[in-house]
């Protein structure tokens, strides 16, 4: 009953993971905010004290929450913006939307093997990176585009992330480009 | 960029600040309870009385793990407040997989004396094949659910060795857990398991009592 509400509304953007309310409603105070590309939403993010982020434990030697696959969870995601994040030199949130069988085929070309089976990998790897909020997925058109907590990599962590995308497989020409 | 810990943060030096960062980042990032050994912020109570306050700006709180480790999790307020907001809780099959789970791997064997008394962790994995037959969920939401429990750090998957079986146990979630979040989990567990057990019938006497003397 005593709950202040602003302490409320945090927690309650903690168990939801990254929710969107309409543009119009005010932003929490102590909460970040991504905007939707055509600036109708904004995406509820945590926000940290003196910048710092989860990447704070390694030096602790403290393990962070495990993730099933994390490497492959990690190429999935690096795939995902190899396709959504085409303009480098921009931040890699809102990006751009990418076709799916865009996303498996730079994966394929990043994996060693059966082509097929790491497709159905991908598929099911890009389904648990959506329910986290690092993409956003659009079944009705098939394509996908970097999730809201991109927004809070720092851009002095950026640069080897460019560096790398940079050395992935090309994404397949879109038709009609 | 943040002003939220602002407040509580200013009095302090960069040192102490830094220390007082690190051990907020830990205990609500760790998969497990940290050791306060590696934490000045957490060693020194006066210090650990910031920690404890930063983590109330977003309605967490500190769990004590142990003799000498810590971890976060929701204040109990908190925790009642958003458990009457239905958008904050889970459908109702994930949280069906997930009793079937506390049931098979925590209650069981804690009635066997194989587990202590208040530890929700478990070494005992319940096989697949014992949610299926006992959720009667499709196996399509079945395996949904167990996805979203283990992408929520609810259930983790034990892998088949090669003598013993593979399955799900409670995920890392459960180390945070309160005193008071961990007594009601027990309370609801036993009256699920054994609803007309004498214990059972305790529980519901003493909570219509509290509810009869706080109108």
């Amino acid at each position: 009953m005593s709950v202040e509400p602003e302490v409320l509304a945090r927690a309650r953007s903690r168990v939801l993971g990254t929710p969107s309310i309409p543009a119009s409603e005010p932003v929490p105070a102590g909460l970040t905010a991504a905007t939707e590309v055509d600036g109708s939403r904004v995406w509820l993010l945590p926000s940290w004290p003196d910048g710092a982020t989860p990447a704070l434990l390694e030096e602790y030697q403290t393990a962070p929450m495990p993730l099933d696959r994390p490497g492959q969870a990690r190429r999935v995601l690096a795939a995902a913006l190899r396709c959504c994040w085409s303009r480098l030199d921009d931040a890699p949130w809102p990006g751009e939307r990418a076709p799916l069988a865009a996303v498996l085929e730079v994966y394929v070309g990043m994996s060693r093997g059966d082509s097929e089976l790491a497709r159905r990998w991908a598929t099911g790897e890009l389904r648990r990176l959506a329910d986290t909020g690092w993409l956003l997925l659009d079944h009705d058109t098939g394509t996908v585009r970097p999730g809201p907590r991109v927004a809070m990599w720092p851009e002095e962590s950026l640069s080897s992330l460019r560096d790398l995308l940079r050395r992935l497989p090309q994404p397949p020409e879109a038709p009609g480009e | 960029m943040s002003e939220l810990f602002e407040p509580l943060l200013r009095s302090y030096d960069e040192k102490r600040r830094s220390e007082l960062v690190a051990a907020y980042m830990a205990v609500e990032h760790a998969a497990e309870p940290v050791p306060e050994v590696r934490f000045t912020a957490l060693r020194e109570p006066a210090l650990r009385r910031t920690v404890e306050g930063m983590l109330g700006l977003t309605g967490r709180t500190l769990v004590r793990s142990g003799q000498n480790e810590w971890i976060s999790g929701y204040r109990d307020d908190v925790a009642a407040e958003l458990a009457r907001d239905p958008a904050c809780v889970p459908p109702a099959g994930d949280r069906a997989v997930l009793v079937l789970v506390l049931i098979h791997s925590v209650a069981i064997p804690r009635a066997a004396g194989l587990l202590g008394d208040d530890s929700w962790m478990s070494t005992y994995p319940t096989p697949l094949e014992e949610l299926r037959r006992r959720s009667q969920l499709p196996i399509g939401e079945l395996e949904s659910a167990l996805r979203r429990l283990r992408t929520a750090g609810l259930v983790s998957q034990v892998k088949a060795g090669t003598e013993e079986a593979g399955g799900f146990v409670p995920g890392p979630q459960f180390h945070r857990l309160t005193d008071a979040a961990r007594r009601r989990l027990q309370e609801e567990l036993i009256l699920a398991a054994g609803p007309d057990s004498p214990l059972a019938a305790a529980i519901r006497a003493r909570r219509r009592n509290q509810a009869g003397g706080n109108p």
